[in-house]
């Protein structure tokens, strides 16, 4: 990997991360992460939309009428969320019963529309399709950590399997299985997070 | 020709439109057997779950053996409505597919009674798109298991042949608990569940078949 595309990575994945420092995207961490099994298919499904309309948005930037390129990027990105929802049912029908209505609204994630717009139609398809697949992995950092924590708290499992001993010391906090449970853990992950951030570029990444 | 133009534009869209929905239609197709097979195997896997049927495996050939060789379809019109029902060959008893609202989206499942329609057998769950963790506990074996051996109560003038959540007489033989934080999902689940219960009874005559054969 070259410096400039590592630099574009780590750039996305945590110094300008979607979900806590841009607050894109919130409405499906909120949505799934109460399992870690849903959480890892819908973080797999955004990264690879991200990557690919990306990866076309820049293919096509030459081509695309400026008038029209709203329109053109929200006709690629449905594309492929259509194409994401017809695998993910093929491949893991359970997981789809529970996360489908959540995969057809990845369409509306702002990330993906956000990257597009913002990095894809005016750069190449390299960078471009870089910064859509670190732009994916820094949503799904997030999410995964958010699931990490309300999964066990609510379901005192992770992926599906008990925390050692359950029985005698877990109890579950349904709070967290809820919608505000998301928000709380939402809310402390970002805290957590820029204030990591902001104590590296303090003393410049040392 | 300028990108500008509306001629542009048009053939623009139109080319990108057609690429996409090829390749949607390629994906689609791709998939067309998996998706088939997987349908197949969950309504084969909920119908060996709700008349209990011996399986010999995990595999969808073992799933769809067992209800080949115990389960018979059949459907009944009642009201200008149309209820997927099935039989046991061997036992008799009769399981019939209920529908209804959910508090997100539809609730589907099936619920098997004895054959003369005196107790619920064991029940399943077809299709539901429940909160995880809240409302979607309905498929978990604790509160399907709790409709084994209730019995309906065909009497009722308010249509409340099972009742789930709080009841005047608490040990009622028609009531079972409601899940707790998903109250919402539990009445939208009684009331699919004796709304077709109702429908049901009214077509299906036991031991015989149907009223309106």
């Amino acid at each position: 990997m070259s410096n400039g595309t590592a630099k574009l990575f780590l750039k996305d994945v945590w110094n300008d991360n979607p979900v806590f420092r841009q607050v894109l995207g919130i409405c499906s961490a909120l949505a799934v992460t109460n399992l870690l099994s849903n959480t890892l298919f819908m973080c797999a499904g955004v990264t690879a939309v991200t990557a690919l309309s990306s990866l076309t948005v820049s293919l096509l930037r030459n081509v695309t009428p400026k008038r029209i390129r709203m329109i053109v990027q929200v006709l690629i990105i449905a594309s492929y969320v259509m194409m994401v929802d017809i695998v993910i049912r093929a491949m893991a029908p359970d997981i789809h019963r529970f996360i489908g209505p959540y995969v057809g609204l990845i369409i509306t994630n702002c990330i993906i529309m956000g990257r597009a717009e913002g990095f894809a139609s005016q750069n190449r398809p390299v960078p471009s399709l870089v910064d859509g697949f670190a732009s994916g992995i820094g949503y799904s950092m997030i999410l995964i950590t958010i699931a990490l924590v309300r999964e066990p708290m609510g379901f005192g499992t992770i992926l599906g399997v008990p925390l050692p001993a359950r029985e005698q010391w877990w109890h579950q906090w349904t709070i967290m299985v809820m919608p505000p449970g998301a928000f709380f853990t939402l809310a402390l992950v970002t805290w957590f997070a820029r204030n990591r951030l902001e104590q590296t570029m303090k003393t410049g990444g040392k | 020709m300028k990108k500008t133009s509306p001629i542009y534009i048009l053939i623009f869209i139109t080319v990108l439109s057609v690429v996409f929905g090829f390749g949607i239609s390629f994906v689609n197709y791709a998939t067309e057997g998996l998706l088939k097979k997987n349908e197949a195997l969950h309504r084969n896997r909920v119908i060996a779950t709700a008349f209990m049927l011996p399986v010999t495996g995990r595999t969808a050939g073992d799933y769809e053996a067992a209800v080949r060789g115990s389960i018979e379809s059949f459907s009944l019109a009642v009201d200008g409505k149309t209820i997927q029902a099935f039989r046991n060959k061997t036992t008799g008893e009769v399981g019939f597919v209920f529908a209804g609202p959910g508090f997100w989206d539809q609730i589907r499942g099936l619920m098997v009674l004895t054959p003369d329609l005196s107790r619920v057998k064991n029940i399943a769950i077809l299709e539901q798109k429940e909160t995880p963790g809240l409302g979607a506990r309905i498929e978990e074996p604790g509160f399907l298991n709790s409709f084994q051996g209730i019995e309906p109560a065909w009497d009722s003038s308010r249509g409340e042949f099972i009742i789930i959540g709080p009841s005047p007489n608490p040990s009622a033989r028609n009531r079972i608990d409601a899940i707790t934080g998903a109250t919402q999902t539990s009445l939208a689940f009684m009331k699919a569940i004796n709304a077709d219960l109702a429908a049901f009874k009214k077509a299906y005559v036991p031991g015989k078949g149907t009223r309106h054969e």
